[in-house]
């Protein structure tokens, strides 16, 4: 009766190795008030379950299939107290040190672990709130342009290879991805995505629309000024005047 | 570009011997007239520069008549005809240029003077031009056997990289790392597997400083680290990971260079099976056919994966080994089809001296 009456916190596993889930599983066990309310093999998992359950702790390895860890992380909207889990990979351990993040190196100790583990219950005790978003970004610059663009939509992932992307939309909070004939929302600016993508291959050819410039049929005059870019599938997207010097300076 | 003109120095020393040349000439039509040494030196030295330049066409036809590949009457019978026509197109320019002068102001050399023999100069000619095949000629041998030099030295090197490189991405840390993991947890859930994963471990790392210390291998040794190496990837993977081995008996006695396969199968594990949710089968065929030892590497890959970076190190690596140590006679041809990525790497067999 008196253990109902201490606050359980939910955790989740995230790791595609069976052996390195179980001993996380069996580290976590030492802990009468950590409930594992989720195991998961793989990012499209991983972010299921963090969307619908909500854990407190997650325990997240970064090289996973389909998506990794940090890829996970950008696709929920939950703030979890994340103890990070690699075995090597030194984008991910640069991001740790620069922001200060712990993480937990394998093979770790029992007495590693529980150490991580407190420092993350200290963290969700004084709702303290990691620079996630920081240590995302600098793991994901390493110069090089982004190649798939990761949506979700409810606790589905969807992975968008960025040459099928036509052009992307600026709608209020969100952004509209155009691919395929369909449309994607992703709760991100456009000027971020900007950034991350190859300069000579997307198009900021006005404050709402960035272009795939394979996708351009021809450029018209629409007034003085003011141009209009017509796609091959025949979708008009206004062209504002320095967008309009951006597309020439590419063709 | 010809080698005489393409360096100064070369050249300095060429048009100096010509002019040594050009004041034997000058001696040799001044002497037994009343030419004049003056008239003379006038003709032989700017007769003589002009030969030094036609002589430098021989390089042309050295280069395409080379002397080991070209039998004895052939090269008799090009130079004689070259030798003839140079010697003839200078006679011709000699004579002009002994009618100019004859025709010109200048005190003391107008006239009606004749340079010796026509006969003896186009004998002096012909000499010459087959002076300067013999020059080019020696100078082809020195070059060939300078970048014969240089072409040992840059195999040497590039011998001792591969290996550097094939050691180092032996110790690759997520392998590992993650072996050691493993290892980690079983201790406590299966002692008597965590014991076993550590030996093949240990056989692996130990197996692999053994035969990277080859220079050759048996195919069927190498097979062994590979068999080594998967039985720890499997250990990892669980049921996502499946070999499937087709190995012809008669190319297991093939020698191959060590560690060349083993980067090829960690590749189909890293960037293939490890991508794949429920894993996937890798494929590893050999045969030996027509004298040539065929290897073949097969696996599933997702094609929506990330890219990592340093994918293509450890290819890049094998192809080179491969150039190094069979020039042109290896192939190595990678494909991508129906999301199964497959690299096929060939070279001529040898069979090891024990089987």
């Amino acid at each position: 009766m008196k253990e109902r009456l201490v606050e359980h916190l939910k955790a989740i596993i995230v790791d595609d190795e069976d052996l390195a889930r179980s001993l996380v599983r069996e580290y976590l066990g030492a802990s009468a008030d950590i409930d594992i309310v989720a195991d998961c093999a793989n990012g499209f998992e991983a972010v299921k379950a963090i969307t619908e359950l909500n854990p407190d702790i997650l325990l997240l390895d970064i090289q996973m299939p389909k998506l990794n860890g940090f890829e996970v992380l950008e696709l929920v909207q939950h703030n979890p107290a994340v103890i990070f889990v690699t075995a090597f990979d030194e984008y991910a351990l640069k991001a740790f040190e620069v922001h200060a993040v712990d993480y937990l190196l394998k093979p770790f100790t029992r007495e590693r672990f529980d150490q991580a583990l407190a420092l993350a219950r200290e963290r969700l005790s004084r709702k303290e709130v990691q620079p996630l978003a920081e240590v995302l970004a600098t793991a994901r610059n390493k110069g090089l342009p982004l190649e798939r663009v990761l949506v979700r939509d409810g606790s589905k992932v969807h992975v968008i290879p960025v040459g099928k992307i036509d052009y992307i939309e600026a709608q209020d909070d969100y952004i509209a991805l155009k691919a395929e004939g369909k449309t994607h929302l992703k709760q991100q600016r456009l000027a971020e995505l900007e950034t991350l993508l190859e300069p000579s291959r997307f198009v900021r050819i006005h404050r709402s629309y960035i272009l795939n410039i394979e996708r351009l049929a021809r450029i018209e005059l629409y007034a003085k000024d003011s141009r209009v870019a017509i796609l091959k599938d025949g979708t008009q997207l206004q062209v504002s005047r320095a967008g309009y010097d951006k597309l020439k300076g590419l063709l | 570009m010809h080698p005489i003109l393409a360096d100064r120095e070369k050249l300095f020393v060429y048009l100096a011997a010509w002019l040594v040349i050009a004041i034997l000439i000058a001696a040799l039509v001044a002497i037994p007239g009343d030419l004049g040494w003056s008239f003379a030196l006038a003709f032989a030295i700017p007769a003589s520069l002009v030969y030094a330049f036609i002589c430098l066409s021989a390089w042309w036809l050295c280069r395409v008549y080379l002397l080991q590949k070209t039998n004895v009457l052939k090269l008799l019978g090009v130079y004689a005809v070259s030798a003839s026509l140079s010697s003839s197109l200078w006679i011709l320019l000699c004579n002009a240029w002994v009618w100019a002068l004859n025709q010109s102001q200048i005190p003391g050399f107008s006239g009606e003077r004749t340079v010796g023999e026509t006969r003896l100069l186009f004998g002096i000619g012909v000499v010459l031009y087959l002076l300067a095949v013999a020059v080019h000629y020696l100078i082809i041998a020195f070059e060939a056997s300078r970048e014969a030099e240089r072409r040992t030295l840059d195999m040497r090197v590039l011998a001792q990289e591969a290996e550097l490189r094939a050691l180092r991405a032996q110790i690759d840390p997520h392998f590992l790392f993650n072996s050691l993991n493993s290892i980690s947890a079983l201790t406590a859930q299966d002692p008597a597997a965590a014991r076993s994963m550590t030996i093949l471990l240990s056989d692996f790392f130990r197996r692999s400083l053994q035969l990277g210390a080859m220079e050759l291998i048996p195919l069927k040794d190498e097979l062994g680290v590979i068999r080594n190496f998967l039985e720890i990837e499997k250990i990892r993977f669980g049921k996502r990971l499946n070999v499937a081995m087709e190995i012809e008996d008669t190319s297991q006695h093939c020698m191959v260079p060590p560690l060349l396969l083993q980067p090829l199968v960690e590749n189909a594990i890293r960037h293939g099976i490890a991508h794949l949710i429920d894993g996937g089968t890798v494929s590893l065929r050999t045969r030996k056919e027509n004298g040539f030892l065929t290897i073949e590497v097969r696996n599933p890959i997702d094609p929506d994966r990330p890219k990592a970076l340093g994918t293509g190190v450890g290819m890049e690596n094998v192809r080179r080994r491969l150039r190094t140590l069979f020039d042109s006679a290896a192939h190595m041809d990678t494909s991508t089809k129906n999301d199964m990525f497959s690299v096929e790497i060939s070279f001529p067999a040898k069979d090891s001296v024990q089987p």
